[in-house]
């Protein structure tokens, strides 16, 4: 039964974990102190999607957990970029209670609540705020991949009971998923019994950003660089020293900042994202970008203090000083197997800890800033070395010519390849070819999002001569696949034309100041004006899904999340989220 | 009384024309004028190296960089020495000089959108290279010192300026170019108030050992604040018997303590002083720094003037006509 995990790596890992599987279910069990802990991990999640769909992954993680709404079970669901996970902590009869009953209902969707979790999901969007670094995903990998965290969950609007039911079966199959337990034996009575399939690798990134190191523009108060990175030890290392680096530069040594910390998280097999993040009192943010640059000059330069090094290096190995070791590694290797990254013991982990040097970190370091993204407030950042990110399109798509009713230097073009936006500082564009998504309403608005994350939407109240034959035209182009029909919006909620002429400060509005906008920035500030953006506090974060509680005994468990899963703000951005005010990314 | 000839340390201050260039005021400096006009890196590396301070470093980085045509030589000296921050920080700080000649001195009104853009150009390839310089050398007075002017031409902010002044200052307390440098920023050209200025010169000098030369920092402030005034008050500004008792303060405790450490910027210093208190015509407290300065001046503040040579003399010879 166990030739399926034969070759991963988990015969080096005998005398620790145990492997079987169950149902098919590739499973690792290892005894912990206490209650069980059982997770369930699904090779899914939203990086999957397109962004018509997308949301529909959360929407199955809903539906399976849907029964056990009203148990007293100690449970949660968590829907991430490349995985699904359900979690329980009880006794072993709730434990086999739990997972039974989901996998149960991925058999067999409850599907009759399909309108009212889209609904739920759509309230749920509407309450929770982005993290400091939502924006990065859609700038650096477009509307489509892993750019879809940015994005609004769509598909809470039109999904259907059939494509619910064949994700479910297409995704959550035995052989897309890995269980863990923390127990010396399987539990008896589990029917965990899946469709079968196949092991869907995570997908390939897309790209959005030609050149790297970029920046955007973001909100005040808030600087966070990102870079995806090659998945090492040293990697892991360096995110903790960069956290320490940019803590002590930017809250002890100079007070501008009350949170600085930094993240690893693996994104697929080979890669991780690396983040960066600092907070700053609007007085001080200019002071934090330039600590910001130079922390990372410092660490780029290879001057980082051996004790920097070797205080991250003693925290993670003292993670290996847990007692229950063996239980508390189970969802780190579930994860890697699911994944298809390597699985280090112990020994290795410790000896590559050991293994790492300074001038390992600078390499990273190096790495990390030719693959950056920063977003700063306000200001520019090219004077330290980062290109913009793209603000326009590169070409401008002709078609029929619509004055804007509010700004006589901005025109809607519809065309047969596409439609753009023409402003003073230039086109945004979306291809029919390469739109992601358009969002239609039955006034006749239609906002396309085009696979690189630019977004045009027509209001027909805004613009001159936008008849219905021309949306008619528009809707003939879009691949049906890819429309989302949107409710009717209240009359007052239909935007209309400014009576007075535009402010003369928006006239001399420059190329790049799009403010906190992203991609689409353009529309986006002409026909709303302003952009209303509500994050959370990022200390408001917390590891609860919606679904119940995970304050399990088991903190030890999560002990191994610092190398391999997500830390909790990061849990959370990489949640589904409400996008910006603007278009639907 | 004989009349001093240039570069002479005389005391008479008779001559006809005083020289504002730093290669004449200071003799100590021929060397470095010798290299950069021969290109010969190895000579300047050499008087860099030779130095004993961060101020003359700083000084020298400066002077060296006013010069025509050096980045030749020190692009070339950067290229066959990539691991050695000097010539680097050298080559920006001449960026930033043919930065501000593109940008000119003119109010920001008067200066052209295209004269922006290769301004920028200059001071963003300027700092890129002091943020990998101040990166590898945190102790790098010159370095840290150019990015004041850098942060200010960019305007990346009040914060920031203070930012990299501390970032200085915990290495080179008292650092009096940087803090040149601070002050021009926490004026309200720049984007402060006249309230940070004169707090800020009192910040320094009140911080420094007697002797330093942050004092002049006061006459500064006041000649900024002066040169920002229209009409009566402009004109009664210097005047006012406060601003004097502050000058006089701030000069008892730096260029005319006993302790005082003349260094290379004492021209510059005593220059502040007697401008500031010729302009507000008080010639006898004048009369001392005109003395010390004799047929030397600092460029720096008296190009605020229309005719800085003219001034000059004609300030002096009031000022020495009361000892």
């Amino acid at each position: 039964m166990t030739t399926d995990l034969h070759g991963s790596g988990l015969d080096a890992l005998s005398d620790l974990v145990s492997h079987t599987t169950t149902q098919g279910i590739p499973t690792l069990y290892a005894p912990g102190a206490g209650e069980v802990t059982a997770g369930l991990l699904f090779r899914v999640g939203r990086a999957d999607e397109t962004l018509p769909t997308a949301g529909i992954t959360h929407l199955v993680e809903h539906l399976a957990l849907h029964r056990l709404g009203l148990s007293d079970l100690h449970y949660n669901g968590t829907t991430s970029m490349t995985y699904t996970h359900f979690q329980v902590t009880g006794d072993e009869d709730e434990v086999v209670e739990y997972l039974n009953s989901v996998c149960a209902a991925l058999r067999d969707l409850p599907l009759d609540r399909l309108e009212t979790e889209k609904e739920i999901l759509r309230t749920e969007a509407a309450g929770r705020g982005g993290g400091p670094d939502s924006q990065l995903p859609l700038w650096r990998y477009g509307a489509q991949g892993y750019g879809l965290t940015s994005c609004n969950e769509l598909g809470t609007r039109t999904l259907t009971a059939d494509q619910v039911r064949q994700w479910a079966e297409a995704r959550f199959t035995r052989d897309n998923a890995v269980l863990w337990i923390t127990s010396d034996h399987v539990p008896d009575g589990l029917d965990l019994t899946l469709p079968a399939g196949t092991r869907i690798s995570a997908p390939a990134p897309t790209s959005a950003l030609p050149v790297t190191p970029a920046y955007i523009r973001g909100d005040d108060g808030r600087v966070v660089f990102n870079a995806v990175v090659r998945r090492s030890t040293a990697a892991a290392v360096f995110a903790d020293v960069l956290g320490r680096a940019l803590y002590r530069d930017l809250r002890q040594e100079g007070g501008y900042s009350y949170s600085a910390e930094a993240d690893y998280s693996p994104r697929d097999a080979d890669f991780a994202t690396l983040t960066g993040y600092a907070d700053a009192l609007p007085q001080k943010q200019d002071a934090v970008v330039g600590g910001f640059v130079d922390t990372l000059a410092r660490l780029r330069a290879g001057r980082i203090e051996q004790a920097e090094l070797d205080s991250a290096r003693a925290k993670a190995l003292k993670a290996y000083n847990t007692p229950d070791l063996s239980a508390a590694l189970l969802p780190s290797f579930a994860l890697s197997l699911l994944l298809g990254h390597r699985l280090l013991t112990p020994e290795q982990g410790r000896a590559e800890l050991h293994a790492v040097t300074v001038a390992d970190l600078r390499e990273v370091a190096r790495e990390a800033w030719a693959d950056g993204l920063l977003q700063v407030p306000g200001r520019d950042a090219d004077w330290a070395g980062f290109t913009p990110a793209p603000q326009y399109s590169e070409a401008a798509l002709t078609g029929t010519r619509h004055q804007s009713l509010g700004d006589e230097r901005v025109t809607l073009s519809i065309g047969t390849e596409g439609v753009s936006l023409l402003t003073p500082g230039g086109p945004v564009s979306v291809r029919y070819d390469a739109c992601a998504a358009m969002t239609a309403r039955p006034d006749g608005a239609r906002s396309l999002t085009g696979n690189d994350g630019f977004s045009v939407t027509i209001e027909p109240t805004l613009f001159r001569g936008v008849t219905p034959e021309r949306i008619a035209a528009v809707d003939a182009a879009v691949s049906a696949a890819v429309v989302v029909r949107m409710p009717a919006r209240d009359p007052e909620r239909i935007p209309q034309p400014p009576e007075s002429e535009p402010e003369p400060e928006r006239a001399r509005q420059r190329r790049g100041q799009g403010g906190t906008a992203g991609r689409g920035w353009t529309a986006a500030l002409w026909f709303f004006g302003v952009l209303a953006i509500a994050w959370a506090m990022l200390g408001t974060a917390v590891t609860v899904d919606e679904t119940g509680s995970a304050h399990t005994d088991g903190a030890r468990i999560f002990l191994f999340w610092f190398l391999e899963l997500p830390l909790l703000w990061q849990i959370r951005a990489m949640r589904q989220r409400r996008a910006r005010a603007r278009a639907d990314c | 009384m004989t009349s001093a000839t240039s570069g002479e340390a005389g005391r008479s201050g008779t001559s006809p024309v005083p020289s504002f260039d730093p290669f004449d005021t200071l003799p100590e400096l021929a060397p470095l004028r010798t290299a950069a006009a021969n290109g010969d890196w190895a000579a300047t590396r050499t008087f860099f190296t030779g130095l004993d301070s961060a101020e003359k470093v700083t000084f020298a980085a400066d002077v060296l960089g006013d010069i025509a045509g050096v980045e030749t030589y020190l692009e070339q000296a950067a290229a066959d020495a990539p691991a050695d921050p000097l010539p680097r920080t050298l080559l920006a700080e001449r960026y930033i000089h043919l930065g501000w000649e593109t940008r000119g001195r003119a109010p920001a009104t008067h200066v052209s959108l295209e004269q922006f853009d290769r301004f920028h150009a200059w001071l963003r390839k300027a700092e890129r290279i002091l943020i990998e310089v101040c990166a590898e050398q945190p102790e790098n007075a010159p370095a840290w010192t150019a990015r004041l002017l850098t942060a200010r031409g960019l305007g990346l902010g009040l914060s920031e300026a203070r930012r990299r002044y501390d970032r200085l200052s915990s290495h080179h307390p008292h650092h009096y170019a940087a803090q040149m440098q601070l002050l021009q920023q926490v004026c309200p050209k720049w984007g402060g108030s006249w309230e940070a200025a004169h707090g800020l010169a009192r910040e320094c000098t009140s911080a420094a050992p007697d002797g330093s030369h942050a004092g002049a920092l006061v006459a500064l402030a006041h000649l900024e604040h002066w040169m920002d005034l229209d009409g009566a008050a402009h004109k009664a500004y210097l005047r006012d018997v406060s601003v004097r008792n502050d000058l006089r303060s701030a000069a008892r405790v730096s260029v005319l303590h006993h302790d005082y450490r003349p260094g290379w910027q004492w021209i510059d210093a005593h220059s502040a002083f007697a401008m500031a208190f010729s302009l507000g015509g008080h010639f006898e407290d004048a009369a001392p720094h005109f003395a010390a300065l004799g047929d030397r001046a600092a460029e720096f503040p008296w190009r605020y003037l229309n005719d800085p040579k003219a001034a000059f003399v004609k300030y002096r010879t009031s000022a020495l006509a009361t000892l």
